[in-house]
């Protein structure tokens, strides 16, 4: 009983990892039906800036995560800006080898700038707290507390603030969107702010647990598109949802089937849903 | 008000509307006619600036506005509400209407008095405020996306086809409403296929025929061209 309570928990902290990820990717989709395989770098760059302010600079861990959070922001801004507009007209595949060209050249340029090695980021939070018989660090307490909190803040914003329902407005209808008056360049380039954004968050808060190396992205990213998939592209709950119901499965699949198998439960679930509803969980309706 | 001179608008090599000329005075309802195709849309498209003007040049209050962004235009007053209506389906109908008062985003007290002119000209949408937009029938829909655009405020009002699709009834209604938004003050240009009922609200009309105006006249004109009234009305 207490393992299972134990792995609950520990699913609740990759799902809210993962969740952040895909919010990121789902928000990118949803507005400009771009797969955004570059959003997987974005994640790494989050984590070495994270990591380089703290040692470099010396500075305390959620000034690092703020630092973070705006230069990936700003990074994404660009991305947008300066790849993805210009390619708008071409055919859909030409965003799809840019997004991978850019993940290519980004993951070269950590590894120029950071080496190959792998890096811990040692966070303030590492102490251990015994509750009932439970023990965690505060820092995976940390994840799942700061994981909802930003999803709160994201859905408040998107919800309630008019900025934030131009994003939701241009997902249903970008011609739509631009009848109302609504400037869909300056809704692209803030969704990408968001999406970069909130890939520095999981970042920097998965990696004290986690390291800090080129590739840590490229298992994060391909699982978030196996939740955004499970959840239905461009939808928004299926993401949280997606994220937590893939974090669960693993920490749960570890712990009964096998530690080794961990990695492959996300891709068994994907061909289980996708045979079920292979337009996803939350997909949207049909117009 | 407007004025189309000499416009043109290309979709790479095949040109969609050429040596247009239209115009519109403050107040008035001027309406386009034609078939599926002729180019009433893409007229409409050229105007809110969605499309971009391969030749000529488009003047709204006599400054140019040929190439500018639609959200520009939008700010100043020329409003589309498009043929598909292009709705936010997954939004509700108050959702919707506050997102086309997105240019007033600030002033919160023009907002919710413009939202209650828009329930009293269509109530069925206050009775439906907090459904989707996708849930409506298509003559709701319609209200709906009139409604919208009329929560920017706008000085010229373009409707495409709204009686596309509709019940007889509810066609007789929507042309009752166009008419009542036009005595407010609001130019209305509308793009129609259902030439009697438009020519009889309009001021004056122009025909379109394969991207080109053919026929052009007071609606009093277009009614007794016979060969408008074969081609389009049936009698």
């Amino acid at each position: 009983m207490d393992i299972l309570i134990q792995q609950l928990f520990n699913g609740l902290t990759i799902g809210s990892v993962y969740s952040l990820v895909a919010l990121g990717l789902t928000l990118v989709y949803g507005i400009l039906h771009i797969p955004n395989f570059a959003h997987g770098a974005l994640y790494m760059l989050g984590g070495y800036i994270t990591l380089s302010m703290m040692t470099l600079y010396g500075v305390n861990y959620w000034f690092a995560m703020f630092v973070s959070v705006i230069v990936v922001g700003l990074m994404g801004v660009l991305l947008e800006r300066f790849v993805f507009r210009l390619l708008r007209e071409a055919p859909p595949l030409h965003d799809k080898i840019a997004a991978i060209g850019i993940l290519l050249f980004l993951e070269a340029f950590a590894q120029f700038v950071w080496g190959a090695d792998f890096h811990t980021m040692t966070s303030p939070y590492d102490q251990v707290v015994n509750i009932m018989g439970l023990t965690f660090t505060m820092q995976r307490l940390l994840i799942i507390v700061s994981a909802i909190v930003v999803m709160i803040l994201l859905y408040l914003f998107l919800k309630k603030t008019y900025t934030g329902s131009t994003i939701i407005a241009m997902s249903q209808s970008r011609e739509g969107a631009s009848l109302v008056g609504i400037n869909i360049n300056k809704v692209a380039m803030l969704t990408f702010m968001i999406s970069g954004g909130l890939a520095a968050i999981a970042s920097s808060l998965a990696s004290p647990i986690n390291l800090v190396f080129p590739g840590m992205g490229h298992l994060v990213i391909l699982k978030a598109f196996v939740i955004i998939i499970l959840g239905g592209m461009g939808s928004i709950p299926g993401a949280i949802v997606g994220g937590y119901i893939l974090g669960f499965s693993e920490s749960l699949g570890a712990t009964y089937i096998s530690n080794d198998y961990k990695d492959i439960i996300a891709f068994v679930l994907l061909v289980v849903i996708l045979t079920v509803k292979p337009t996803g969980l939350f997909a949207k309706g049909e117009r | 008000m407007l004025k189309l001179s000499n416009v043109a608008v290309s979709y790479g090599s095949f040109t969609a509307i050429k040596h247009v000329n239209i115009e519109v005075a403050k107040g008035e309802i001027v309406v386009l006619l034609g078939a599926n195709g002729a180019g009433k849309s893409t007229t409409f498209r050229s105007i809110s600036g969605i499309s971009k003007l391969s030749q000529g040049e488009i003047y709204f209050q006599n400054s140019p506005i040929g190439g500018r962004a639609p959200d520009k235009n939008v700010q100043a007053g020329i409003v589309q509400c498009a043929e598909g209506r292009k709705l936010f389906p997954q939004m509700t109908v108050q959702e919707n209407l506050r997102m086309g008062a997105f240019v007033h985003r600030m002033k919160k007290a023009e907002i919710k008095h413009s939202l209650e002119k828009v329930y009293n000209l269509f109530p069925i949408l206050k009775e439906k405020n907090h459904d989707d937009a996708g849930s409506l029938s298509g003559g709701q829909q319609q209200m709906l996306a009139i409604g919208r655009a009329l929560m920017s405020k706008p000085k010229l009002l373009m409707l495409d086809e709204p009686s596309v699709g509709l019940a007889p009834l509810i066609v007789e209604q929507m042309f009752k409403v166009i008419e009542e938004i036009n005595r407010e003050g609001i130019t209305v240009l509308l793009a129609e296929q259902n030439a009697n009922a438009a020519l009889s609200i309009a001021d004056k009309g122009y025909v379109f025929e394969n991207g080109e105006i053919v026929v052009q006249g007071t609606a009093g004109d277009l009614l007794a061209n016979g060969e408008v009234r074969k081609a389009y009305i049936g009698v």
